[in-house]
């Protein structure tokens, strides 16, 4: 139960849904933090964006927050110690995130010539809740650069007081299905490679226009999610033959669905479910065309409200069961931990996140470039993929923490070959 | 601009390999641009490691309060012999064991280890002092837990700077298992002012050898490396 101060902010907020998992993965080379890029059209000013950050972030009470213990649950609890500090941006992005370290902040801002990069810790918030704050602290810091921005379009009004329904825990709103659905998919292909040393994070960008892939898309009458689903999957396909398996697998993407879109809820906390997509090359061999038609079946099939409310169901009743909310935390973080290592991290070979076109306010455009978005470490060897667009332009970047780029080279060939003109970005070493 | 020949995908300016494939970047009329700024930088990060300050109060409030009460009762309640002195060392080595876990940022982990050897030294001179006779502390005592701690930081060593496989790391610790058990019969003889001359050691040193020259060999020989490492892999 969030309790309420007199000036409607709570002292300390329950973890939502998904937010209990991610913890419980921490390990001191992993921790569950994505990353969200604003690239300027201009260099970025670091004392600025640190006083942009200083006026933005107490508009967002469930993200100026530590991570605590209690005995049976973990919970947010307000922070008011000084920062977070923007800090010089890094070659090896998402790196494990200490409760205790910086503050005990759970988000980081980078600046690096002329990108604002956030990093957030997943029990705090989705991309969505995420992408708010970067536009808003953008918004601030050209403000105070003496530009006019207007409070629309993502960008948030820092005087006024947060709307309770923005700190709402929507799962246990939104969550009222009769049936609840088996959570278990069964395990998946995984990529093989060799592991990078630790604090290593390959990226690799691919820059697009919008128009070219929705023209393709189009072609293959399919949305621009859809067709990229289908690329995935057909990399993926592809890296598995070329591994010569013993024994073939399903290809089975993780795709997290922004549940904000079939139910009215503008809570900036996590709203997310994930649907897996699948191909099973053991059925015989797919063209890509028969990949897409298999992807766009399935998603208009799955993802509508009355599936997604069945599985947030599910999720909602294992939370909220009188049984598992009495066990200790040690042992919830056990079984836990146990669960997402055997179960649920081998159901899918790799995750695709799509975080749609973004909105900014018509004022803010001409100082913006593009936005990017990286899903972060992989809780196990492989490689995920995220995506974002932006006015003209889409990017797709893989973060992996595996040596081989396979699958990502498999990935950008194809688009090539489809016609879409693809510039690529990357962190990995380059010849000297 | 640049495109890489393989994937036909554009490259950055300062690329000099294609990221896809590592297909050099030949390009005479453009090429990679080495003065521009990277779109990634190229600073590491590493996390911020966290003082454990509460802990550190904790077990040294914990370990400082159990040496003194039994200090107390010794010198007031129970006065038979001086037994609060192996409670009172005991604490001690606890403190210094645990001193990795209080300052893991900034403690050296060789002179951690040689503390470790240190207080176990002092704990078996407590012992010594208490039962004094025959020199078994100078002559065996000492010189065993000294040859371990060495031991010890030179297996550390090798695990942060040199082989770090679980095939390399075993021929360093038999290695180790040979020469512990030599030094330890030949302190056992000097001792007992016997002469010097292998006996059991010696089985255990044939052991390690035969077993390290395995080892080795399957270090060197990349086939049979592999070959292990595939059918051993956990």
């Amino acid at each position: 139960m969030e309790k309420k101060t007199n000036k409607n902010r709570a002292t300390w907020y329950k973890l939502d849904l998904s937010a209990n998992v991610y913890p419980t993965l921490q390990r001191k080379n992993f921790s569950s933090v994505y990353r969200i890029t604003i690239i300027m059209k201009e260099e970025v000013d670091p004392p600025l964006l640190q006083k942009a950050v200083d006026l933005a972030l107490p508009r967002f009470p469930a993200f100026k927050v530590a991570l605590r213990k209690g005995l049976f649950w973990r919970y947010l609890e307000p922070n008011d110690r000084p920062g977070p500090f923007v800090q010089p941006d890094i070659v090896n992005p998402c790196m494990p995130m200490s409760f205790k370290a910086n503050n005990r902040y759970l988000i980081r801002i980078y600046y690096y010539h002329n990108k604002i990069s956030l990093e957030m810790f997943h029990s705090l918030s989705d991309g969505n809740g995420a992408l708010y704050l970067l536009r808003t602290i953008t918004a601030v810091y050209l403000r105070l650069q003496g530009h006019e921005i207007p409070n629309r379009d993502g960008v948030l009004d820092i005087h006024e007081e947060p709307d309770p329904e923005e700190l709402e825990d929507a799962y246990i709103r939104y969550a009222s299905s009769r049936v609840k659905p088996a959570r278990t998919q069964g395990s998946a292909y995984r990529v093989r490679g060799t592991k990078e040393p630790f604090y290593t994070l390959n990226i690799i960008s691919g820059i697009m226009p919008v128009d070219k892939i929705l023209k393709v898309a189009r072609s293959y009458k399919a949305s621009i999610t859809e067709y990229l689903n289908a690329v995935l999957l057909y990399s993926l396909l592809e890296k598995q033959k070329a591994d010569h398996v013993f024994r073939e697998k399903p290809v089975k993407l993780a795709l997290p669905v922004n549940l904000r879109k079939f139910f009215p809820s503008i809570t900036l906390r996590n709203f997310i479910t994930m649907v897996y997509p699948s191909i099973d090359p053991r059925m015989g061999e797919y063209t890509f065309e028969e990949i897409l038609v298999q992807v766009h079946h399935y998603m208009r099939y799955y993802i509508n409200n009355k599936f997604l409310n069945a599985d947030i169901t599910t999720n909602a009743a294992t939370q909220q069961s009188p049984f598992i909310r009495i066990v200790p935390l040690f042992l919830k973080d056990f079984v836990v931990r146990q669960f997402y290592i055997r179960v649920q991290d081998r159901q899918s070979t790799a995750g695709l996140t799509n975080l749609g076109i973004v909105q900014v306010p018509e004022e803010m455009k001409p100082y913006v470039e593009r936005f990017d978005v990286l899903m972060g470490q992989p809780f196990s060897a492989r490689t995920n993929c995220a995506v974002v667009s932006y006015e003209n332009t889409l990017t797709i970047s893989f973060a992996s923490s595996i040596v081989e780029a396979d699958v990502e080279r498999i990935f950008f060939r194809k688009l090539v070959s489809d016609g879409i003109s693809v510039k690529i970005e990357s962190n990995r070493e380059t010849e000297d | 601009m640049s495109y890489c020949v393989n994937c036909g995908v554009e490259l950055d300016k300062t690329c000099k390999v294609c990221p896809l494939c590592n297909t050099k970047v030949i390009n005479p009329k453009q090429p990679p641009d080495t003065a521009a700024p990277k779109p990634f930088p190229s600073l590491e990060g590493h996390a911020e490691q966290v003082p454990r300050r509460d802990i550190t109060i904790l077990m040294t409030v914990i370990l400082a309060t159990t040496a003194v009460v039994c200090g107390l009762l010794n010198l007031f309640f129970f006065q038979f012999g001086s037994w609060s002195l192996y409670v009172i060392g005991i604490c001690v080595v606890l403190w210094i064991f645990f001193l990795p876990l209080f300052f893991s940022a900034k403690l050296n982990p060789y002179v951690s280890l040689f503390l470790d050897g240190l207080s176990i030294a002092m704990y078996f001179g407590i012992i010594a002092w208490l039962h004094p006779g025959r020199g078994w502390y100078v002559q065996l005592a000492v010189p065993i837990i000294g040859i371990i701690t060495v031991l010890f930081l030179i297996f550390a060593f090798c695990l942060r700077y040199r082989h770090r496989s679980i095939l390399s790391l075993a021929a360093v610790v038999l290695a180790e298992i040979a020469v512990l058990t030599i030094c330890i019969e030949l302190l056992i003889q000097h001792y007992y002012q016997e002469p010097l001359a292998l006996s059991w050691s010696a089985v255990v040193l044939t052991c390690s050898v035969i077993i390290d020259g395995a080892l080795i060999t399957i270090l060197r020989r990349s086939g049979l490396r592999n070959e292990v490492r595939k059918r051993m892999h956990i």
